[in-house]
């Protein structure tokens, strides 16, 4: 056994049992893990009691060899981010980029994961009202990019020939993004993504933020977004936030 | 699977109850009076056949209604909407509310798959829509996703003639109103805000 002791962000976290929490935390060092936080419902607490969603803090457990659930020592939370109710529209983004990191962060993920979803986070609590769906959205393509699965935009996902940013062309979820007009003729399936959309996806890439015209084109790009995430999922398993943000 | 087996399994099933704790209530219940354990079968056939959820605010009841709604005594004009029935109590401790409930049965939690479908968001706009209702006080647990819940009725009420409170902060943060005291809820309750 060995101390691990880490930067965190709760993603997640359900009851266990009479009185234990069990959390789900991004990590700085670690990917995700799961720790279980024993008497954290009780009256007089103990190590992550009363810590809420997408709370950042430094924390400490025990690493048993061949476990996947290890025990938290401590939680010493530094930011608390209540501001993500402030509105349904960052509480679902939020949401969305937990599951984001749940569903697809592999064991060894770099830290640059970390760094970006804790940038996206805080985002999201300054963006102002009318900016926040595509804070959110943009945010996820920008951790999609982290997790190194970013689609192809400028480049044909199959043959790798230019794309000129003039033109309407298919994205292909499977293919991995844009495809050209040959490519899309031989590869069924996909949707039509407008060159205007196609602009938008690699402002965001690029760190850009504009914002959407109206709440059309924001579901145009959540839809896009759960479309591309499902194809990629080895399980299979609907993505439940991301559906529950769509529908909104 | 033998009859001892599967009451152990039954019984390790339950909060706090580990396989081992399952194992010795299962011999000890072998070893009392079989009236004793007759009486035990019986309760728990009687809980699970009769108690349901009030037909008005999902309260747990033996009734139609629950004990609350069909008091005279309590103001049905002013609806105090929790997340989950146990919540209950808590707020009665305090002694100091004298309206009626709704329980939600959860609040919003997307990645769990919990949205306002599998909650009584439903009803609950339904019973303010028949009249009569002034006053809903939102007393979801003061977390994120209790909040975005309390926002999310808010939302839904707004076309109506009611005002939508939410409990005051004061609550320990991050706290459950279930294991909060008396003199805390009281204070948070006296203490409550127009949302908006
Ligand atoms: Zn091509
Ligand atoms: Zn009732």
């Amino acid at each position: 056994m060995s101390l691990l002791a880490t930067d965190a962000i709760v993603l997640h976290a359900f009851d266990y049992r009479e009185t234990s929490r069990i959390l789900r935390l991004a990590t700085r060092e670690a990917g995700v893990q799961s720790v279980i936080a024993r008497g954290a419902r009780r009256a007089k607490g103990g190590p992550g009691a009363g810590l809420d969603l997408f709370t950042s803090g430094r924390a400490q457990w025990m690493v048993r060899p061949g476990r996947d659930l290890h025990t938290l020592i401590t939680f010493d939370a530094t930011h608390a981010r209540s501001a993500l109710a402030a509105d349904l529209g960052r509480f679902h983004g939020a949401a969305a980029l937990a599951e984001l990191l749940l569903r697809f962060t592999p064991e060894d993920a770099a830290d640059t994961v970390f760094a970006a979803l804790e940038r996206s986070l805080d985002a999201l609590v300054i963006a102002d009202r009318a900016s926040v769906e595509a804070e959110a959205i943009a945010a996820c393509w920008a951790l999609i990019g982290e997790l190194g699965f970013a689609p192809a935009l400028e480049h044909c996902a199959a043959c790798q020939a230019e794309l000129s940013p003039d033109d309407d062309l298919i994205f292909h979820h499977r293919a991995g993004g844009a495809l050209c007009a040959r490519c899309a003729r031989a590869t069924p399936g996909g949707r039509i993504l407008p060159a205007a959309a196609r602009a938008v996806l690699i402002a965001w890439r690029d760190g850009e933020r504009p914002v959407l015209p109206d709440a059309t084109h924001a579901k145009a790009h959540r839809r896009l977004l759960r479309e591309f995430l499902q194809e990629h999922l080895e399980d299979g398993r609907p993505l439940r936030a991301f559906r529950a943000w769509d529908a909104r | 699977m033998g009859a001892i087996d599967e009451l152990v399994t039954e019984l390790a099933r339950l909060p706090t109850i580990g396989r081992k704790s399952a194992m010795r209530l299962t011999y000890h219940l072998l070893k009392q009076p079989t009236e004793q354990s007759r009486r035990l079968a019986a309760a728990l056939t009687t809980l699970v056949e009769t108690v349901r959820p009030c037909a008005r605010c999902f309260n747990l009841t033996e009734s139609e209604l629950c004990a609350i709604c069909s008091d005279p005594r309590r103001d049905a004009a002013i609806i105090c909407v929790v997340e989950e029935a146990s919540d209950i109590p808590a707020i009665e401790r305090a002694a100091e509310f004298r309206g009626t409930y709704h329980v939600l049965g959860g609040r919003l939690a997307p990645i769990d798959g919990v949205g306002p479908e599998e909650l009584t968001v439903g009803a609950l706009v339904a019973r303010v829509a028949a009249g009569g209702v002034g006053e809903v006080i939102v007393a979801t647990n003061p977390k994120l996703e209790g909040e975005a819940t309390a926002l999310y009725l808010q939302e839904q009420l707004a076309g109506h003639p009611v005002r939508v409170t939410r409990l005051a902060r004061g609550l320990p943060m991050g706290g459950d109103l279930e294991y909060a005291d008396g003199g805390t809820i009281a204070q948070a309750l006296s203490a409550r805000r127009v949302m908006g």
